[in-house]
């Protein structure tokens, strides 16, 4: 156990943990919408800023990506803190307006107006969290981030449709922003927002639409299963 | 939309246990499963106050507790009224400044028993004041912790101790309450209906009711192998079926609008999840016909309902 100190408080945090783990365990409150403690984290939001002193030196950071070290004082509320992540919050408003969660972050925060140029076009705040959930947890590695500056975007390859895509859905779930949508009609699942319909499998038993067609043949594949495995729907099965 | 994702989805849910294994529910509880997604869903940030019902004597054998959030036991009847005080406690703490003003979400949780029969007097006072709490009731249909005896949430027909099937009654002779539909008559924003079985389902519609401002109810069906007489590894699989014949529909309420979370093109014959219960065991062809009819009359109803978007 490593001992640190939160806003003045002693905390333990275990090798290899990061602030931000440490804190949210703690049940201190660190805003943050990239992260998620499946993946790496990659400190894309910069919303868990936090003023961390070592050795008497005080430095900005963010807390998912530092890890916990003997000794170290973090600061999760002071006034430049605060200063910075309100910053930072008005420029995420600025890419992402119209959505509910951040725009009840921002008036938490104190963030009334929004001096940039806002874009109504767009609506992803570019966390990453569902390319990096698509390569760590699914494997699929159906999307991945293009161009540079404030042109970058996530999306499939060559902007078409995301071959790779097995429509797992999982995404959809931790979009923090909630703007990967995914609709089923009929035999088909789309996941809108990369351009991808997959052919639902029909049970043999009950006739219900219950997954698309392209992820159980990769999952035949992959965990070598006889070829009638999936015929039948997860609820007919025994 | 969410209700079919099952393998990945999952994977993206937090991989800490707020709701500790080694509890004592029995093999195969379904209710245990679904407090424990409540639990992941919700994170460190709440209080709740837990009627007595099987959750509280599993969970917490004296010297034990399995809660790693902070937890009360409290009597049969009055899990809302404690989460209403918790709720107004800590709204003037923070107010007096003697508190961080944060967001903790306050949850009452209780059985069918405490919701339906014995808790309703002081569930219906605090969704009447509006206190911004998520009660959450754990539908085993019946009274499964003290010897399955019945409750009003027990459907009809199933066989209890204390409606137990013989010569002269066929088991439970009343219909299910449905308390759903009486929580949604208060008026409040949110109300919902989830099962363990759709787990990102019931993850999503928990951090929806916690995300919404004012009172919010949950009715989840929890399978219990005991008292419904099925194997323990069907659980899940009763819990889909549930689903699948339009006994338990899942759908929510949000602000008077009816909304299906799951619509089948076709709903499957009742009798695939009454043949797996031997609470059930008893009834003749004609008793499922007549249950039968009056599921689809009410799913037909519902689905009404929220074809038409407001209703009541």
């Amino acid at each position: 156990m490593i001992p640190i100190t939160i806003d003045g408080q002693p905390v333990e945090g275990k090798e290899g943990e990061n602030i931000l783990q440490v804190a949210l365990d703690a049940g201190f409150d660190i805003p943050h919408l990239c992260y998620n403690e499946n993946v790496k984290p990659y400190g894309a939001c910069r919303l868990c800023l936090v003023e961390v002193v070592r050795r008497g030196r005080s430095r900005m950071t963010t807390a998912c990506t530092y890890p916990v070290m003997e000794g170290i004082e973090v600061l999760t509320q002071s006034e430049k803190v605060l200063r910075a992540r309100r910053m930072i919050m008005e420029l995420i408003l600025a890419m992402c307006p119209g959505d509910k969660l951040i725009q009840d972050m921002a008036k938490q925060m104190g963030v009334e107006q929004v001096r940039f140029k806002k874009d109504d076009n767009k609506d992803c705040i570019l966390c990453g969290l569902c390319a990096r959930v698509c390569d760590e947890v699914v494997g699929a590695h159906a999307i991945s981030f293009a161009f540079r500056g404030d042109r970058r975007e996530m999306v499939p390859p060559f902007l078409g449709e995301a071959m790779n895509c097995i429509a797992c859905g999982a995404c959809v779930v931790v979009c923090p922003v909630d703007v990967i949508r995914m609709k089923e009609e009929g035999d088909e699942r789309t996941i809108i927002r990369w351009k991808r319909t997959l052919k639902m499998k029909q049970c043999k038993v009950c006739g219900n639409y219950f997954a698309p067609w392209f992820q159980l043949e990769k999952f035949k594949e992959r965990a070598k299963l006889p070829k009638d495995f999936f015929d039948v729907c997860f609820t007919c099965r025994g | 939309m969410t209700e079919k994702l099952n393998v990945f989805a999952v994977r993206t849910l937090t991989q800490k246990e707020y709701f500790a294994p080694g509890h004592r529910a029995c093999q195969g509880c379904a209710e245990a499963l679904a407090v424990r997604l409540v639990a992941k869903a919700l994170g460190r940030n709440v209080i709740i106050a837990s009627a007595t019902g099987c959750m509280e004597v599993v969970s917490s054998p004296i010297p034990f507790t399995a809660w790693r959030v902070p937890w009360f036991h409290v009597a049969f009847e009055n899990a809302a009224a404690v989460a209403s005080g918790i709720e107004s406690g800590l709204k003037v703490l923070m107010r007096k400044g003697r508190l961080p003003r944060k967001k903790i979400v306050t949850i009452a949780l209780a059985g069918d028993g405490g919701t339906a029969d014995i808790g309703l007097q002081a569930l219906s006072g605090a969704l009447e004041r509006g206190h911004d709490f998520i009660y959450i009731c754990t539908d085993n249909e019946a009274y499964m912790n003290t010897g399955i005896q019945r409750s009003s949430s027990t459907p009809f027909g199933a066989s209890t101790t204390t409606s137990p099937a013989g010569k002269v009654k066929m088991g439970q002779i009343t219909w299910k309450k449905n308390m759903p539909a009486i929580a949604a008559a208060h008026n409040i924003p949110y109300v919902a209906t989830a099962c363990p079985s759709y787990p990102i389902d019931l993850v999503e519609k928990v951090k929806k009711a916690a995300s919404i401002e004012g009172p919010a109810y949950l009715h989840i069906l929890s399978v219990c192998p005991t008292g419904w007489r099925s194997a323990p590894e069907l659980s899940i699989k009763l819990g889909r079926l549930a689903v699948e014949t339009g006994i338990f529909p899942l759908y929510e309420v949000e602000h008077g609008k009816y909304h299906l979370s799951i619509d089948f093109p076709r709903l499957r014959p009742i009798k695939e999840y009454i043949r797996l219960q031997g609470r059930f065991r008893h009834l003749t062809e004609e008793m499922i016909g007549q249950i039968e009819e009056r599921v689809r009359k009410e799913y037909a109803e519902l689905k009404e309902k929220a074809a038409k978007g407001v209703a009541r």
